[in-house]
């Protein structure tokens, strides 16, 4: 094994002011989250080839991966970490809050979203739906855990269509009650994270009748465990059971049997019962009054990108990484192995999903800062950009990751490697929050409804970077060149060209349905094109990720972070050209064009290929969060064994010794949980100070100490001494 | 350059004992020793007739650290520049030693402290005995843990390395195991044996160098009030933010449970330099996430804006109060913890603004362990 930073070139540019860049302002909170998960047990750290690498045990079995989930927030709100998590105001307090949910989900996506759950969810529910009765009753016990909140939206019946949930809620003005109850079977609550084991409160979204009308959703506060984590009279709850990844989250399922609640409970920012039981609202449009109602969780849609991109950044920095230290076939008898990334073919399934994954991340930062500085006005362009970047982002980590697994070859199979882990734990990622293909059609319905807008009131189109409709269509040249490729102008005109026919063809479809069907819904109309609708929804995006790229570049001073910008932004547009049929299919590249755009992504990748090394140094992921393929694997492997019969050996040790003294066998498990494997036993074993001269001592005589590192070394000398005889 | 009695050898076939030799400064490292120091190093690592390095101090110190006294006599007469030469060489040798393909023993008889810290914990094998006394005492002195601490601190067990690292806390061998800054503990008297033996041995095979130290260790006790049974309530309240949330969650611990090793951790915070403080916690902080060579660099960064004085003269301070006039009374300025700004804490940790200065170059190395490396 040789480390790539001994055989590939010095980083031609800053690698720290990369990684400033991409990750944002929030960095150095990050590396102090990462700092306190490296530092507790309670997050498994274990020596592979010299290097502590944390990351959750998922020998463990789905009641155990819960618990040490609940016991890690604990850690982290034990020493300080959500001290005045509804206090911090104002932007930096939003990015503050967004940087702890991401920093953890690098660690687990289970205590990402189990966090997320608390306080984005059931924390933003009570900021955001609430007022100063709300604010001022669960602030305080939602920071320190007292109250363990979840979030019941989702129904069986009913997940994407939020407006078509089945619980009802009626009020009682003699006891100033509202009645809470699940009608029907589809109607019970589902897959609320949180609800299977811990959570005390939830909210809980249902229709809201008054005097026999319906209002529509509203959400109320509902207690469903005691302190003592009794489940509360008429309330039945049950778990989701095993999933194929998440297990940290303990997902259930809620029925409410006309659960009362007071009518304070009634989240009340937009709409009030009175005490004699008059419904009371400003927004009279109940449209507009559900849309004022959601809009501040759109916050859920933004951590969701953000987390896919940290996702993707440690399976390509793991993958990029194996394949700078991982050699494979001759190109000439006797001579070396080639290394991976020198295979071009290698570069091509890496390297483009690397510049893409840059690109993304920017767009994912501009997502978060127009979230964090919305406005009334500003909130139709954070819903659809949400919408568009949580389907994009989230797709492309999934797609990048199953590349990277394929890439590590059978090591990607190991869960220690997280790589082909990570898949099956980040996949539901595609679906809560709105699934993807619904909020890629939601896009087109949002640009067509613009669109239309403007054209009734005669004005020029503005808003969501369409501008560049009002102006002549670009054009591009006949014959592309390799230079042509790289150019900021025709990058930027291709990608306008083909949102802007896009965007007619879907106007002159629609209305072409419309012509031909008459009184025919709406709805009717967008789920036959809907075909076109995803193009659309594609190249919104894409054009939106582009412009979100040239705007970070522009702030970039020229030099060697400018020159490396500028590469990945021509792999970046190079490869959606490649990859995309809509560029062929609509006629916005010419088959010619199309063959010189497919000539340039070997360029590309080999012009990338000596940048491979420092890129994925800059995406702010620790050492500790990455994989021990990525670091020296062959030590990796080498000692692992040693332990093993090392302990082994030990463990029968302990057993006689226990017998000898006619002490009990049975284990003493509280010194190590979150421990996995062999290690836990080592641990476990060096506890029991009978045992540990014996243990020692075998080992030496064995020889098997001697296969540890010094660092291996350290570690389990530091452990036996951790835990003195008593 | 001529060879200095400070530093003796002992040659033995194919084993190099290296003698600090300056037993009425507790060994405490002078620039000529570093240089020498360097110089054997780089010289051993090419010879193949070098197969083991044992490192030791005559008299009852093994090393009690730089001679800062003699860096701050060298920066007065006007030229900081001094300073940073000294500790370019001794972070150089850090390094040296961080990534040294040979094995190298340090027997760690009496005061281990800062520089002395430097020149054994990055080595392969840290022997340490009865009368060991470990500490990085820089804070107390207007400096922070240099010499790659931010790198081996970081890696102690929970946020023991902000303890140790803030608080100067002494450390004696058999706390030195269980964290992890030693790999071995003799007992004293078998010292010598130990080292006749590895001469004897003659052999730099890592395994054999191994089992031999563990024929002669033991495995000590810890003392009954070791503050390594304090392990939770440092995590609880190092692993804080920041520096002022320290004091104050050790605070809240004192108004629980009031004992003295709580009065003293508190105690010791408060007659630290608030600036060293800030500087030190975010270096550990730092340090925890990067590899030694970055440790090293981002350290000599640190220690020439030290040197240069010019946001802070606390070291010169410090020296003045506990070296030279020893009236144990610094004034430091800024006096308070919230009189340091993030923006001031910043200034340590960019390159200086100085046309003739520039980053550490770390020596190239062919032997690049993975720990050695990271990749932020």
């Amino acid at each position: 094994y040789q480390p790539p930073e001994l055989t590939e070139p010095a980083p031609y540019f800053d690698t720290l002011l990369l990684r400033e860049l991409i990750d944002g302002p929030m960095f150095k909170n990050n590396d102090y989250l990462f700092s306190l998960m490296k530092q507790s047990t309670l997050f498994c750290p274990r020596n592979r080839g010299g290097k502590v690498f944390v990351g959750p045990d998922y020998n463990q079995s789905m009641e155990e991966q819960r618990e040490m989930t609940m016991k890690r927030i604990e850690y982290l709100r034990d020493v300080g970490v959500f001290d005045g998590w509804f206090g911090k105001e104002g932007f930096m307090g939003d990015l503050w809050r967004f940087s702890v949910a991401e920093s953890v989900s690098v660690f687990d996506h289970s205590l990402g979203i189990k966090l997320g759950v608390h306080f984005f969810l059931w924390g933003g529910a009570i900021r955001f739906m609430g007022t100063k009765r709300h604010h001022d009753k669960w602030y305080k016990p939602t920071e320190t855990y007292e109250v363990k909140g979840c979030f019941a939206m989702t129904e069986l019946g009913h997940g994407s269509n939020v407006r078509g949930i089945e619980t009802v809620t009626r009020y009682d003005a003699s006891t100033q009650e509202f009645v809470i109850l699940t009608p029907c079977e589809s109607a019970q609550k589902y897959w609320i994270g949180g609800a299977a084991n811990h959570a005390t409160h939830t909210i809980v979204f249902s229709q809201l009748e008054i005097n026999g009308v319906n209002q529509g959703v509203h959400a109320f506060v509902a207690q469903i465990r005691d302190e003592n984590g009794n489940i509360c009279p008429n309330v039945r709850i049950a778990d989701c059971g095993h999933k194929i990844g998440l297990n940290g989250v303990d997902n259930g399922r809620i029925w409410f049997d006309n659960l009362r609640i007071p009518r304070e409970n009634l989240l009340n920012s937009v709409a009030d019962v009175s005490p004699d039981g008059q419904y009371l609202t400003a927004i009279k449009d109940p449209d507009q009054r559900f849309a004022a109602f959601l809009a501040p969780l759109t916050s859920g849609r933004v951590t969701i990108a953000a987390s896919a991109m940290n996702t993707t950044k440690i399976g390509l920095a793991t993958a990029i990484r194996y394949s700078l230290s991982r050699r494979a076939f001759s190109m000439v008898p006797n001579e070396p192995e080639v290394l991976l990334l020198d295979y071009p073919s290698h570069q091509r399934r890496l390297l483009p999903l690397l510049a893409k994954t840059y690109a993304l991340s920017f767009a994912s930062n501009y997502l978060k800062m127009i979230y964090v500085k919305r406005t009334p006005e500003s909130t139709k362009t954070v819903h659809v950009v949400s919408s568009a970047l949580k389907a994009v982002l989230t797709w492309h980590c999934m797609r990048t990751l199953q590349e990277c697994r394929e890439a590590c070859g059978g090591q990607g199979i190991k869960t220690e490697n997280h790589v082909g882990h990570l898949k099956s734990e980040y996949d539901v990622q595609l679906t809560f929050e709105g699934d993807n293909n619904v909020l890629m059609q939601q896009i087109s319905k949002a640009l067509l409804a613009e669109f239309l807008t403007a054209k009734k009131r005669n004005k020029p189109i503005k808003g969501l970077g369409l501008e560049h409709l009002n102006k002549p269509a670009p054009v591009i040249p006949s014959q592309l060149t390799s230079s042509t490729l790289r150019t900021t102008q025709f990058q930027t005109d291709i990608f306008c060209l083909r949102e802007r026919d896009l965007l007619h063809r879907f106007v002159t479809e629609v209305s072409q349905h419309q012509a031909a069907q008459g009184v025919k819904s709406k709805e009717h109309i967008f789920s036959v094109t809907y075909q076109i609708a995803e193009d659309l929804g594609r190249a919104f995006s894409d054009r939106l990720i582009l412009q979100t790229y040239l705007d970070v570049e522009a702030t970039v001073p020229a030099g060697p972070l400018k020159d490396i910008l500028g590469l990945m932004r021509a792999m970046y547009t190079t490869i959606v050209m490649e990859e995309d049929a809509s560029f062929l299919r609509y006629g916005h590249l010419s088959t010619d064009n199309a063959a010189v755009v497919r000539k340039e992504v070997p360029k590309l990748c080999s012009e990338l290929r000596p940048h491979a090394l420092a890129l994925v140094s800059s995406l702010g992921i620790p050492d500790a969060f990455l994989a021990p393929i990525a670091f020296n694997w062959v030590e990796a492997n080498a000692t692992f064994f040693g332990v093993i019969i090392w302990v082994m050996v030990a463990l029968l040790f302990y057993r006689e010794s226990c017998k000898r003294v006619g002490a009990s066998i049975e284990l003493d498990t509280s010194s190590f949980e979150g421990q996995e494997g062999p290690e836990s036993l080592a641990t476990l074993l060096v506890t029991r100070s009978s045992c540990l001269w014996l243990l020692t001592s075998l080992a030496n005589e064995l020889e098997l100490l001697s296969s540890l590192t010094p660092a291996r070394l350290r570690a389990e000398r530091a452990r036996i001494a951790c835990n003195p005889t008593s | 350059m001529a060879p200095t009695n400070q530093v003796l050898v002992k040659e033995s076939s194919n084993v190099r004992t290296i003698v600090l030799n300056r037993p009425k400064q507790l060994n405490a490292l002078s620039g000529e020793m570093v240089s020498r120091l360097l110089e054997l190093f780089l010289a051993y690592e090419e010879d193949p007739n070098v197969e083991l390095i044992i490192m030791k101090g005559e008299g009852r110190a093994f090393c009690a650290g730089g001679d800062v006294a003699a860096v701050v006599n060298d920066i007065n007469k006007g030229n900081w520049k001094l300073g940073a030469d000294f500790f370019s060489k001794e972070f150089s040798l850090n390094y040296l030693m961080a990534t040294y393909t040979k094995p190298q023993v340090s027997l760690l008889r009496g005061i281990v402290m800062g520089g002395g810290a430097g020149a054994s914990i990055h080595g392969r094998f840290q022997v340490a005995t009865d009368n060991s006394v470990f500490a990085m005492p820089e804070t107390a002195l207007g400096l922070f843990p240099d010499v790659g601490a931010s790198y081996y601190l970081s890696r102690t067990p929970g946020f023991f390395g902000e303890y140790v690292g803030l608080t100067g806390a002494r450390l004696d061998g058999a706390e030195m195991l269980a964290c992890g800054l030693a790999t071995h503990f003799v007992p004293l008297e078998k010292l010598p044996l130990l080292e006749d033996a590895l001469c004897k041995a003659n052999t730099g095979d890592p395994n054999i160098v191994n089992n031999m130290i563990n024929e002669y260790s033991s495995t000590p006790k810890l003392k009954e009030k070791s503050q390594y049974f304090r392990l939770k309530t440092i995590e609880r309240c190092f692993s804080r933010r920041t520096v002022e949330d320290i004091i104050s969650a050790l605070e809240k611990e004192a108004d629980k449970n009031m004992d003295d090793w709580i009065a003293w951790t508190i105690e010791s915070l408060k007659k630290a330099s608030p600036t060293s403080l800030k500087i030190s916690l975010r270096s550990i902080r730092e340090g925890r996430l990067q590899g030694v060579g970055q440790c090293l660099i981002r350290e000599y960064r640190m220690v020439c804006t030290v040197m240069q004085g010019k946001f802070s003269r606390d070291f010169f301070e410090g020296c003045r109060a506990l070296l030279l006039d020893k009236d144990k009374n610094p004034k430091w300025e800024p006096s308070k913890l919230e009189f340091v700004s993030d923006s001031m804490v910043d200034r340590y940790f960019a390159a200086l603004e100085d046309k003739d200065w520039e980053d550490l170059k770390l020596p190239a190395r062919s032997n690049l362990p993975s720990f050695a490396i990271s990749k932020l």
